[in-house]
C-alpha cells in the first residue's frame, strides 16, 4: 500500500465524514443507535472492507487504512460502530477457522448488508479472553449456549460472534440476533449510545455456525481485540484533535479583561501540554499501526504496541477534553455547545476495551515476559 | 588546504545497519568501561584519552563536511552515530568547538578563520566554551550587556558571562557581545571568538547543588580580542546564533537520559523489593510508557532530520517531554529509595552501589538549559498553536 493510497483515503474520509452535530444529538438514546443508510455509504467508500482480503470482497489495505478511517470518524463523532463491527467482529471472523462462514459472511460485511458484533466479555470486563461469561455445552445431542456477555458495543447488530467456554476450550459461535433464547438488555453510555448485555438461555448453535475452536479461537480473538484497541485509539486521536482545535479557537477569540484569554501565559502553557499529549498519541498510534501491519510482528509485540497506543490515547483524550471544558468556562459544560459531545465520546472510548491503567498494566506484564 | 584526518571510507555509502554495526563495534571495543554513564560531567583530564583517539581516527567531528575534516555524515548517519554514542554511555567533553564553533566558521567564517581555528579543534588541542548567558540575560538573552568596543585592530570587551560550562577545560571562548547600544536589542549583537589566556579575563567556578563545579562565571575587564575574530559581520551575532539551533534541538530531546533514569529506578526498586507492589508497578508502567512514547515521537522528528528537512518550532515539545519525563523518573527514584533517598554518593542497596541522586541532579538543569521549558512552551504557544501575544 503506497503513501498515495493512504493520502487519498484520508482526504476522501475527511471530505465525507464531517461533523453533523444535529445528527449526533438526534441519535442519542434511540434504537437503532446508528443509521443503516450511512453504514451502506461507508461500505460504498470501501471503508468496511479495508481489513477484509480481496478474495472476500474487501481491499485488504490493512490497519494503516483502518486507523485513518477511524480517526476521521472520531473527528466527526460518527455513531456507526466502525471499530466495534468493521474491525473487531470482522477480524474475529476473518481469523477464525471456518472457510464456509468466511466465504458466506465476509462479503456481506464488506458490502454493509450485514452488521456483526462481538460478544466476548463477562460481567466484569477486562482484557482476558479466557474470562467469558458464556458456556457452550452438549444438551441431548444439541449444542447450546448459556450465560451472559456484557459490554457488547453493537446492540443493533444483525448477528453476534459469541465467545463461549466449551469442552474444547474457547469456542466462537455465530448467533443471529433473533435466535431463540437470546435476550438483550441495554446499558446507557455517556455519549447516548448503548452497550448490550446479552443473555443466552439455551441458545442453539452447531458445528456449522462455529467460527473457531480452541487455540485458533483464542488467536483470532486476541488479534481482533488488539486491532480494535488501535482503531479506538485512532478515534480518540480524532476526538482530542477536534477538542483541542475548538479550544485554541476559543482562546484566540474569547475576550476578557480587554484581551483574548489565549494571550495569558497560564492558559498558553496548559494548551501546550494538551498539544503535547495529542502529538504523543499521534506518534504512538503511528508506531502501533506499523507494528500491526508488519507481517513479522509477534502476538506479544502486537499486544504491547496496541496497549501502548491505548494507554496514551485514553489518558490524553480524557485529559484534553476535561481541560477543554475548563478553558471554555461554563459554556463548555452546556449540552448546546459541541465540546461536550467530544468529551462524552471520549469517556466511552477511553473505557471501552481497556482504559489507560488497564493497558499500562498489560503493557508492563508483556514487557516482563519479554 | 586539507583539514583533519582522511576518512577510511565513504560512510554514507554504507547501509544504515552496517554503519551502525561498525560504529557500535568501535565504541564497544575501545571506549573504557569505567567512563561509561558517569554520574557527573567528566573533566577533560578524565576522558581526553578517548577523544584524542577519536581525533586521531578522524571521528571527532561526525557532522562536519568531509572537506573540513569531518566524517561528512548525512543526517541519518549522524543520528546513528550519536545514538550509538549515547547507547554506549559515552559522555560529552566540552565539545562546543565541534558542535558550535566549527559549524559556524564553516558556514559564516572567512578562509583565514577556518585555517586558523578548525585544525586545532579537530585535533582537540584547543577546547572551546560558549558564553551566552549573563546575570541579567537568561531566557531574555537578547538583553545581554557585555560590551565589545572596537579600538584599533582589537575589540575591547567589558562585562560578565555566567553559567558557562566547563570553562576550566577550555582554552577559547565564543561570546555574544553588544556592539551597538543604539540598535534594537537583537540587532546590536556580535559573535566574537577569544583566547581565554588574554589579559583581563577572570574565571570563577560556581559550585552547584550537587557539589560539582561544572559551570563558571567569566569576567571581562578590558580584555582584548583581534577584530579578525569577529564572525559573520558586525551586529550579525543574533541571526548567527539562532541559525545554529537546528540539530541541537532534537538531540536535547533524545530518550537516552530518561532511559538511564529508568535503569537506576529499576535497580533501586529491585533492591528495595518494590517490583511486586501493585501501586509501584502502576507508577513504573506510567513512566516506562512515557519513555517509550518519547522514543516514538523522537523517531518521528529523527525521520524529518534524516530526510534532510528543517525542524519546525514543534520540535520544542520533544525537549519538554524528554526533560520532564526524566524529572518524574528522578523523583520516583528518590521516593522508591525510602530512607536512603537523601544519601549522597553511591549508596549500597542490596549489594549494589547506586548513585541515587545523580539522576535527580542531572534532571534539574535539563529543564533550564537550552531554552527553559517555559520558553519552549511560549514558542509552541505562539508559533505552533497561533495563540495571541
Amino acid at each position: 500500500m503506497t503513501d498515495d493510497t493512504l493520502r487519498m483515503l484520508r482526504d476522501s474520509a475527511a471530505d465525507f465524514a464531517k461533523l453533523d452535530a444535529a445528527r449526533v444529538r438526534r441519535m442519542r438514546g434511540i434504537r437503532p443507535g446508528f443509521d443503516r443508510s450511512v453504514w451502506l455509504e461507508m461500505a460504498g467508500m470501501g471503508w468496511l472492507g479495508v481489513l477484509i482480503p480481496e478474495m472476500h470482497g474487501g481491499s485488504g489495505l490493512g490497519m494503516g487504512a483502518a486507523s485513518i478511517v477511524a480517526e476521521q470518524l472520531g473527528r466527526a463523532l460518527y455513531p456507526e460502530p466502525y471499530s466495534a463491527s468493521a474491525v473487531l467482529a470482522t477480524l474475529t471472523l476473518l481469523h477464525g477457522d471456518s472457510p464456509d462462514l468466511k466465504q458466506d459472511i465476509l462479503p456481506q460485511l464488506a458490502a454493509g448488508k450485514l452488521v456483526a458484533g462481538l460478544a466476548w466479555q463477562d460481567e466484569h470486563g477486562g482484557l482476558d479472553v479466557a474470562q467469558c461469561g458464556v458456556r457452550a455445552s452438549d444438551r441431548d445431542g444439541r449444542l447450546v449456549l448459556e450465560g451472559t456477555s456484557r459490554f457488547v458495543a453493537t446492540p443493533d447488530a444483525d448477528a453476534f460472534i459469541v465467545s463461549a467456554r466449551g469442552a474444547r476450550g474457547l469456542e466462537l459461535h455465530w448467533v443471529g440476533r433473533d435466535a431463540e433464547g437470546l435476550s438483550c438488555t441495554l446499558e446507557a453510555r455517556a455519549d447516548g449510545s448503548a452497550s448490550a448485555r446479552l443473555s443466552f438461555d439455551q441458545v442453539s448453535s452447531s458445528a456449522e455456525t462455529r467460527v473457531a475452536t480452541g487455540a485458533s479461537a483464542e488467536t483470532a480473538l486476541c488479534l481482533a481485540i488488539d486491532h480494535a484497541v488501535v482503531a479506538a485509539s485512532a478515534e480518540l486521536l480524532g476526538i482530542m484533535d477536534c477538542a483541542l482545535s475548538m479550544t485554541l479557537e476559543y482562546l484566540r477569540t474569547r475576550v476578557q479583561f480587554g484581551k483574548p484569554i489565549g494571550s495569558f501565559q497560564a492558559l498558553q502553557h496548559r494548551a501546550v501540554d494538551m498539544y503535547i499529549q495529542k502529538e504523543l498519541s499521534r506518534a504512538v498510534l503511528g508506531a502501533a499501526v506499523a507494528a500491526l501491519d508488519d507481517p513479522q510482528c509477534t502476538p506479544e509485540r502486537r499486544a504491547a504496541a496496541a496497549s501502548s497506543a491505548k494507554a496514551r490515547a485514553s489518558h490524553a483524550a480524557l485529559a484534553i477534553c476535561a481541560e477543554a471544558v475548563q478553558m471554555h468556562g461554563a459554556l463548555g459544560f452546556t449540552d448546546e455547545y459541541d465540546l461536550g459531545l467530544y468529551l462524552n465520546r471520549a469517556l466511552v472510548l477511553s473505557a471501552w476495551l481497556g482504559n489507560a491503567s488497564v493497558h499500562r498494566s498489560r503493557y508492563a506484564a508483556l514487557m516482563e515476559m519479554a | 588546504m586539507k583539514y583533519g584526518v582522511a576518512q577510511q571510507r565513504d560512510w554514507n555509502a554504507l547501509a544504515d545497519q552496517d554503519f551502525r554495526a561498525l560504529v557500535q563495534e568501535e565504541f564497544e571495543t575501545h571506549h573504557p568501561l569505567h567512563l561509561r554513564f558517569p554520574p557527573r560531567r567528566l573533566r577533560w583530564h578524565e576522558n581526553k584519552s578517548w577523544f584524542l583517539r577519536m581525533a586521531a581516527k578522524g571521528w571527532i567531528a561526525p557532522g562536519w563536511p568531509l572537506e573540513f575534516g569531518g566524517m561528512g555524515l548525512a543526517p541519518s548517519k549522524l543520528l546513528i552515530f550519536l545514538e550509538e554514542q549515547e547507547r554506549c554511555g559515552i559522555a560529552r567533553f566540552q565539545d562546543h568547538g565541534i558542535l558550535m564553533v566549527g559549524p559556524v566558521l564553516i558556514r559564516y567564517g572567512t578562509d583565514a578563520q577556518r585555517r586558523r581555528y578548525l585544525p586545532p579543534i579537530l585535533a582537540c588541542e584547543e577546547i572551546w566554551c560558549q558564553g551566552y548567558s549573563e546575570p541579567n540575560a537568561g531566557s531574555d538573552l537578547a538583553s545581554l550587556r557585555t560590551e565589545a568596543r572596537l579600538d584599533g585592530d582589537d575589540f575591547v570587551i567589558n562585562g560578565q558571562k555566567i553559567w558557562t560550562t566547563l570553562v576550566q577545560d577550555a582554552s577559547h571562548m565564543i561570546i555574544l557581545a553588544r556592539t551597538d547600544k543604539q540598535a534594537k536589542k537583537q540587532e546590536g549583537i556580535s559573535f566574537l571568538m577569544l583566547d581565554l589566556a588574554s589579559p583581563g579575563i577572570t574565571i570563577r567556578p560556581i559550585r552547584d547543588i550537587a557539589g560539582h563545579d561544572e559551570f563558571c562565571e567569566v569576567f571581562f575587564d578590558n580584555a582584548r580580542t583581534p577584530a579578525s575574530n569577529l564572525v559573520g559581520g558586525l551586529n550579525k551575532g543574533w541571526t548567527l546564533a539562532k541559525a545554529q539551533l537546528g540539530f541541537e534541538r532534537i538531540h536535547i530531546g533524545s530518550p537516552k537520559l530518561p532511559e538511564y533514569g529508568l535503569q537506576v529506578l529499576l535497580s533501586v526498586a529491585r533492591a528495595r523489593g518494590m517490583l511486586q507492589d501493585p501501586l509501584f508497578r502502576d507508577r513504573l508502567a506510567r513512566v516506562q510508557l512515557d519513555v517509550v512514547h518519547l522514543g516514538d515521537i523522537y523517531t518521528h522528528f529523527a525521520a524529518i532530520v534524516a530526510r534532510g528537512e528543517p525542524l519546525g518550532p514543534e520540535v520544542s515539545l520533544l525537549k519538554i517531554w524528554a526533560t520532564e519525563t526524566f524529572q518524574r523518573i528522578a523523583d520516583l527514584i528518590i521516593e522508591t529509595a525510602g530512607d536512603c533517598g537523601g544519601h549522597a554518593g553511591p549508596v549500597n542497596l542490596d549489594g549494589a552501589d547506586i548513585e541515587l541522586l545523580a539522576p535527580f541532579y542531572k534532571a534539574r538543569p535539563a529543564t533550564i538549559y537550552g531554552g527553559s521549558n517555559e520558553i519552549q512552551r511560549n514558542v509552541i504557544a505562539r508559533q505552533v498553536l497561533n495563540l495571541p501575544g
